[in-house]
């Protein structure tokens, strides 16, 4: 019995430090219907500035929690009013992918200024524990607690009885209503996002003490939890973040102590995808209260895409094709195996994203269907290398199809977090189905790629292989837009209530589509699987899902030749320019927030 | 403008307005007087409450001038344009359905500071609307229709504004409650305020105001005092046009 009462006060502590994030997360989504992805950032960014406070200038634990506050919450105004203010009339798509842009930029930086390598946070109380009942407690569980009550309570006052918090609560229930009684919502907006990275910043450090280690991996995971939390609870709910915090944090906390310290973020995940197809406003909202998000298809930018002649784009295919004959060197080959293989990872996600408008944040979970299916099949049961391939890209179109399909209901942001939140959760089930995927350990001495009994081994064998698959998929979907089906697809996309009104199935379109897409991707992980010979659960991660949508949207959501295009660009570019590895992900980052803010519609235009 | 009338408190001149592409208004003109009723009626999508969110600066005319006072208010944003004394009565009223009505009605006097003077006010509000007394701490979503109307009207007044617009007051109200808000109208602005209404029941709203435009497909189409047009049954034609052209 003691253990219970310990991992039920593990849970609470962990579950006020979620609450710290997640009730920023509420906030800023109340009055921007806005799912902040760069909250994790801020977190991160506490947990460093409190390192060099702690660490470097000996600040008291006071001071420390001061120092961090203030410098998290300036990081939240620059990032409101530099990265999200100029896009408050731009397409509703915009600021959502801006928050992810600008928590690449923000990891990456503070990853190239600390070292990607773990440091440790020492807390700065006495390490003793005093026993609760049957459980322990610590002074920084007691720590943990009182911050997480005493923001609240803070909070409560704020919203309750202070004039921006009245106008905080009034924006977030009716932004022009409030613009009507003279509420500057810039200054709300401004206000918010102060508080929510404060309170995340402050979060981060105490993470930090009690783990006693921080490093730039928090980010990621700090903003799926917070994301968790606040979705469970209500999006833009703020006391429903505070509970749906709570449970979230006895979730895990029961779930480890039963299944085990891996199975931590699987139970936070699947409790996000039962609550997202069950109760997609939280569990506290009243049942009659409509979905926080008027969507239709104003959340892609509309735009004329630029008409590329037919015997142009012949002309390129040809010249592409006897590209390996010329006097190329063998880096070159290597670079646009690459780019192919995220060329079509990128014709999957235009497709899903930009055809038919749910933009997934989880993509490269189908490459990692089609790598392990390709690669276990080939290894395991002698499965010729391209029919594997052809088995994990039906693998991915399969699977993908079905682990999608309880979301297939959810509008906007929604798909958004469902589809991070499955990829999250495929990741981890490769991590702990070890009979069948060898868990941690990966899969190595996966055979080379081959074809008819013929083993691709030369750079440029291997990279016709890749080109061919490359722009069979590519006919194929450009087939598939010209016909019925795609302007079905874009129906759907444009304003998904008439499309049903006329009789479409949104059901039957959206999983055609991620048929389509998740059979491409799957091929690309097949053939990435074979070519690097060994895979592990984080060969494919949420960073290259994030790469492909950012090839996306340079290339124009939707535009099949745009994906092909993107994917050269963010492959070559870095290697023409010789960019060191470490500053790619930032050049991505920064990409992709120019490319929001100055060309929604990327190079060839949106379809 | 004529020369030698006196300013008018409101004026929009030649005003086109466009959503994307879709032009709403076309050389839009409308003087409201110091202390008049002026009604705005016109069909279904004939453009007018997107003329309300042009006087609000919700949204911003491609050309034309709007002025306040003497002073334009093109370059304003809405929260200015509202402490320059323009107050609201929005399209379905618009309440903060999760704040109680005290809370509703005190975010009408947002942008005053005076806070004696505004609890005096909510005092004011509950005598000329008595049936809020009791509701005062019930949540704003939870009330009727006519409930909600009352709250919206006191929480325009509470701002003390010098014009208050309001769009379409009487939409879906028991005619019990139709026959209050006109005739609170008429109080409030009796007690000085300058009312401008958009309508879509041209016979109620000639009732109590003193000119009217007739808005058709963007264009006014006919204005003048509310009494000459309250028997001209070209108000009825334009209405019949502007609803087949819509
Ligand atoms: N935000 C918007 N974006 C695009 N078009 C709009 C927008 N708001 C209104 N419109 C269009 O502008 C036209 C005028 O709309 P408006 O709301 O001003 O009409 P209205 O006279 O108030 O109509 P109603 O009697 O139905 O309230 C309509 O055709 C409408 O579809
Ligand atoms: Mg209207």
């Amino acid at each position: 019995m003691s253990s219970w009462l310990d991992y039920t006060i593990n849970g609470l502590i962990v579950g006020n430090v979620y609450a710290l994030v997640a009730v920023g997360l509420a906030l800023i989504f109340g009055v921007s219907r806005l799912i902040n992805f760069a909250q994790g950032s801020i977190y991160l960014v506490g947990a460093y500035i409190g390192w060099v406070a702690v660490v470097q200038l000996h600040t008291p634990l006071p001071l420390t929690i001061i120092v961090v506050a203030v410098v998290a919450a300036v990081v939240g105004l620059i990032i409101e009013r530099f990265g999200l203010r100029p896009l408050q009339n731009s397409v509703r798509i915009a600021p959502l992918l801006a928050t992810i842009g600008i928590s690449f930029v923000l990891d990456q930086l503070v990853m190239l200024t600390f070292s990607p390598n773990p440091r440790a946070l020492p807390s700065q109380l006495p390490d003793v524990r005093f026993q609760v009942g049957g459980g322990t407690i610590g002074p920084l569980d007691l720590l943990i607690a009182g911050v997480g009550i005493s923001s609240a309570l803070l909070l409560f006052v704020f919203l309750r009885y202070t004039k921006l918090g009245w106008a905080v609560r009034a924006a977030s229930q009716d932004r022009d209503a409030a613009m009507q009684m003279g509420v500057d919502v810039n200054r709300v907006n401004q206000t918010v996002f102060g508080i929510a990275a404060a309170l995340g910043g402050v979060s981060g450090l105490l993470v930090g003490m009690y783990y006693n280690q921080i490093d730039t991996a928090m980010s990621l995971q700090a903003t799926l939890k917070g994301v968790v939390a606040e979705v469970v609870g209500g999006a833009g709910n703020v006391p429903g973040a505070v509970i749906g915090s709570m449970l979230l944090g006895l979730v895990e906390s029961y779930g480890v102590a039963v299944f085990g310290t891996s199975y931590r973020n699987l139970f936070a995940f699947l409790l996000l995808v039962v609550v997202l197809v069950l109760r997609p406003n939280g569990l506290f909202a009243s049942a009659r209260q409509a979905p926080p998000e008027p969507l239709t298809g104003t959340f892609i930018a509309p735009s004329r895409p630029v008409r590329i002649p037919r015997w142009a784009l012949a002309v390129a295919i040809v010249a592409l094709a006897i590209l390996p004959l010329l006097p190329v060197s063998f880096y070159i080959l290597q670079t646009l195996i690459n780019a192919w293989l995220l060329g079509m990872l990128a014709l999957s996600l235009t497709l899903v994203a930009g055809t038919i408008g749910q933009v997934s944040l989880g993509h490269a979970a189908l490459l990692a269907i089609g790598a392990y299916t390709s690669a276990l099949l080939s290894l395991t049961l002698n499965v010729p290398v391209g029919l594997a391939i052809m088995a994990g890209g039906l693998m991915s179109a399969a699977l993908g199809t079905i682990l999608i399909s309880p979301s297939f209901r959810l509008r906007g942001h929604y798909v958004s977090i469902a589809t991070l939140a499955i990829g999250e959760i495929v990741s981890l089930v490769i991590l702990n189905w070890e009979s069948v995927t060898r868990g941690p350990i990966g899969i190595s001495g996966i055979p080379p790629l081959s074809l008819f009994g013929y083993d691709l081994i030369s750079p440029a064998s291997v990279y016709w292989f890749a080109f061919a698959v490359m722009v069979v998929l590519a006919l194929l979907q450009a087939r598939l837009l010209g016909s019925h089906l795609g302007r079905c697809f874009r129906a759907i996309r444009d304003d998904d209530i008439a499309a049903r009104a006329y009789g479409l199935s949104l059901n039957r379109y959206k999983s055609l589509a991620f048929i389509f897409g998740g059979f491409a991707a799957g091929v690309s992980g097949g053939i990435a699987a074979h070519l690097y010979s060994y895979i592990n659960h984080e060969t494919f991660n949420t960073q290259q899902s994030i790469l492909a949508l950012t090839v996306v949207i340079l290339g124009g959501l939707g535009n099949v030749v745009g994906a092909i295009l993107g994917a050269v660009a963010l492959v070559g570019l870095p290697e023409v320019f010789r960019i060191a590895a470490e500053y790619r992900i930032l050049i991505y980052g920064i990409v992709l927030l120019l490319l929001v803010r100055f060309r929604p519609q990327g190079l060839l235009g949106t379809i | 403008m004529t020369t030698g009338a006196p300013e008018p408190l409101l004026a929009l001149t030649d005003v086109n307005t466009f959503y994307g592409q879709a032009q709403v208004h076309f050389d839009l003109s409308i003087t409201v007087g110091r202390g008049h009723i002026v009604c705005l009626l016109g069909g279904n999508a004939s453009g007018k409450s997107t003329t309300m969110k042009i006087i609000l600066g919700l949204v911003k005319p491609r050309s034309g001038e709007v002025t306040f006072d003497g002073a334009s208010l093109i370059s304003l944003t809405t929260p200015q344009i509202v402490r320059r004394g323009i107050a609201s009565v929005p399209e379905a009223r618009r309440l903060f359905a999760d704040m109680s009505v005290r809370e509703n009605i005190l975010m009408g006097a947002f942008v005053r500071s005076d806070r004696d003077a505004v609890a005096q006010d909510l005092d004011k509000m509950l005598t000329l609307f008595p049936k809020l007394g009791q509701r005062l701490s019930q949540r704003a979503g939870s009330l009727s229709g006519g409930e909600q109307q009352m709250v919206a009207m006191a929480r325009a007044l509470m701002s003390r504004p010098r014009l208050i617009v309001m769009d379409e007051p009487t939409m879906g109200l028991s005619p019990l409650y139709v026959d209050r808000v006109l005739e609170l109208i008429r109080t409030i602005n009796q007690d000085g305020v300058s009312i401008f209404m958009v309508e879509q029941n041209a016979s109620l709203a000639l009732e109590i105001a003193h000119e009217a435009y007739v808005l058709q497909t963007g264009k006014i189409v006919l204005s003048g005092p509310a009494r000459t047009l309250k028997d001209d049954p070209r108000v009825r034609d334009a209405y019949l046009g502007g609803s087949e052209a819509a």
